[in-house]
């Protein structure tokens, strides 16, 4: 309790409000701006945090990546064109209500469904990490890899074109993490003579190529697209009985959000996606879902924000990223010289409490912000294209060169790119080659340790009881895909009578 | 309900049988990159025994290339019974632009942090189609003088001097 009133006491700093501030209205204004995200945006503003100490350090990216989770609504609201993809299901009803006038309203249950959805995840975040931190004490390299397995497995459920793909791509990520000198015998692996990659391949400029940069190619070829904006009053509270209509789906998605963000791999998209069906599925008249009902709008706004705190419980007491900007939380932590993981909880509590707080102080601000700003937030999808994504690619640039001041991150950043934009063409997401980039070395490492230990006998994990939960929870996330699959090619053969109720 | 025509004007029903889906290519040009990243695995260097401890240096990376070929087989053979989506054309301005980002790089490497931003904040708007020069050249001189303050500057960010350009 001391620990947290210190830190709470170090928050009555001017400096680090303003940081906080800084970071929620720069993760509103970019969660706003289609083609930018919160995961892009804190990649680009790592390198702005070297500098700095670890607290505001991380307390900035940390607010950043809350408010970046919501600002992606007002856009998908008003243009119909989703700022971030956590806010991309909010389109689906936000979009029709201010079609009919009703932006400010649509707005407003945004703003209020997120910031409940948001503190009520910085709830499970203090409450959780904690009790994950304790149980991961126990946890030997055997432990460590099983986790790590289960984490890239869970790839296999997150969204995008395939299951498949989304493991190969976080199999390609563990095998780009392997470049470089091997930790136990000093050989060089996949340099090709340059001495550079030696040290390893950086997962930050990967990262900003992967997401800047291909987007960057993506904006270069639409161009020609006009965007059509909502007009907009004024953004305003829902009335009591409008808020007691969607109080059963923000609760539901605060579960919804909450469960998704702490399993590892799953970040605010899937959460969002899922939140907006059992609004749907648990709505008595499903008629206005799709045409501007008021649920389509709280249902993925709330479980998107109730996923960002959950997302770093495994993050922090873990290091395993709970989602693809925790990643990023996760590589700041990393490069402000702390390791995330269990001892993070002994080592640097005021660091954690310091996260907590951000977080809850960036919920609080960016309610003020959504609801007296909104408006003016909006017009930043007036920055031509032709001018911002100069601009976004030059900070991609600087900020892959400012990690390590090296030319060659941003030939690492600029290759990541254009791979990135082609391998989206096939259907292939970036989130998964990130995480399997970070999570690479810990489980060749905890590998290698494990095999070690056991004398080199693969028997040797089934004997570890928490490795077999972790073995049998790979086995089901590779198996739910494919379960989900045959349920949807069985529901598809059926009749239409026969569907099951409520769907 | 109409059928999504295909490129050349086809109708997705008379696809003909002998076009290869886009994941099966997707898939064999993984299984290419992985057979040609084993190659470059037999090149690594053994490790002693009491360093390596049975773990040898490409032990591990041929593991992880086994499992990628084998997922990159299941999407070959998937592709062949799941329907296939049409991909939109790659725009014609992508590929200038990506040369553009290759060109800012060697710019960076060459000329200099500053001159390097100046020309892509010029260039970049016009191949863009961006007209407006009242527009394009307050932009490529004070946003680069500002990213270039703020980084070397603020942030101590140290930009190697180039051997054309002084700064």
């Amino acid at each position: 309790m001391d620990i947290f009133l210190t830190t709470a006491a170090m928050f009555a700093d001017p400096y680090l409000i303003g940081v906080i501030l800084v970071g929620t209205v720069g993760g509103v204004l970019v969660g706003a701006m289609p083609g930018l995200s919160s995961t892009m945006a804190t990649a680009l503003l790592l390198p702005f945090t070297l500098t700095m100490e670890p607290i505001p350090a991380i307390s900035l990216l940390s607010a950043l990546y809350c408010a970046g989770t919501f600002g992606g609504s007002i856009t998908a609201i008003l243009v119909n064109a989703p700022g971030a993809p956590p806010a991309a299901a909010t389109a689906f009803d936000g979009y029709p209500l201010a079609q009919q006038g009703r932006a400010g309203l649509a707005l407003g249950i945004a703003t209020v469904s997120s910031t409940i959805g948001g503190i009520f995840s910085i709830i499970v975040l203090i409450v959780a990490a904690p009790m994950l931190a304790r149980v991961a004490y126990d946890f030997g390299p055997p432990e460590y890899f099983a986790l790590a397995l289960f984490g890239l497995s869970m790839l296999a459920s997150i969204s995008g074109e395939s299951a498949f793909k989304n493991l190969l791509g976080g199999a390609f990520g563990v095998l780009i993490a392997t470049i470089g000198m091997d930790i136990t015998t000093g050989v060089d692996r996949f340099t090709f003579g340059f001495w550079e990659l030696s040290e390893g391949v950086h997962f930050i400029p990967v990262m900003i190529g992967l997401f800047a940069g291909s987007e960057f190619l993506t904006q270069a070829g639409n161009l020609d697209r006009k965007v059509v904006r909502a007009a907009i009053d004024a953004v305003k509270l829902p009335s009591w009985p409008e808020f007691r209509t969607t109080l059963g789906t923000v609760a539901r998605s605060c579960g919804i959000g909450a469960f998704i963000g702490l399993l590892p791999a799953e970040g605010g998209t899937v959460a969002a996606m899922i939140g907006y069906n059992e609004a749907k599925r648990w709505a008595k008249d499903k008629s206005m879902f799709g045409k501007g009902d008021i649920r389509g709008v709280a249902g993925p706004e709330t479980a998107n924000n109730a996923a960002t705190g959950a997302a770093m419980v495994p993050t922090l007491a873990l290091g395993i990223p709970g989602s693809a900007t925790t990643a990023v939380i996760l590589g700041a932590l990393l490069v402000h010289g702390l390791r995330p993981g269990p001892h993070l909880f002994n080592e640097t509590p005021t660091l954690l409490y310091g996260i907590f707080i951000a977080m809850l102080l960036a919920n609080l601000m960016f309610m003020g912000l959504g609801l007296l700003g909104a408006k003016l937030f909006a017009r930043v999808t007036l920055i031509p294209t032709r001018f911002l994504w100069p601009t976004v690619f030059i900070m991609a640039c600087i900020g892959s060169y400012a990690l390590e001041q090296a030319i060659m991150d941003v030939w690492i950043m600029v290759i990541a790119g254009l791979a990135g934009y082609f391998l989206k063409r096939f259907g292939f997401s970036a989130a998964p080659i990130i995480m399997g980039l970070i999570l690479g070395e810990l489980v060749e490492t905890s590998l290698k340790q494990s095999l070690i230990m056991f004398d080199h006998s693969w028997l040797g994990f089934l004997e570890r009881p928490i490795v077999v939960v972790f073995i049998l929870l790979t086995i089901a996330s590779f198996a739910m895909p494919a379960i989900a699959g045959y349920r949807d090619r069985l529901r598809a053969k059926m009749p239409p009578s026969a569907d099951v109720p409520g769907d | 309900m109409s059928e999504k025509p295909l490129r050349g004007g086809r109708a997705a029903g008379d696809r003909p049988a002998a076009r290869i889906p886009r994941d099966a290519i997707a898939g064999a040009g993984v299984l290419l990159f992985c057979f040609a990243a084993y190659l470059v695995t037999l090149t690594f260097k053994e490790a002693p025994q009491a360093l390596a401890q049975n773990v040898q240096p490409a032990t591990f990376p041929r593991l992880v290339l086994g499992v990628m070929s084998v997922l990159a087989t299941v999407i070959i053979v998937m592709s062949f019974r799941l329907p296939d989506k049409e991909a939109k054309p790659i725009h014609l301005m992508v590929w200038p632009s990506a040369a553009v980002m290759v060109g800012f790089v060697i710019a960076f490497d060459i000329l200099g942090i500053l001159p390097a931003m100046m020309l892509l904040c010029f260039g970049l708007p016009l191949l863009w189609g961006e007209r407006r020069l009242h527009l394009i050249i307050p932009y490529a001189i004070i946003f680069p003088l500002v990213i270039y303050g703020l980084f070397a500057v603020v942030l101590g960010v140290h930009f190697e001097p180039s051997p054309l350009v002084f700064w």
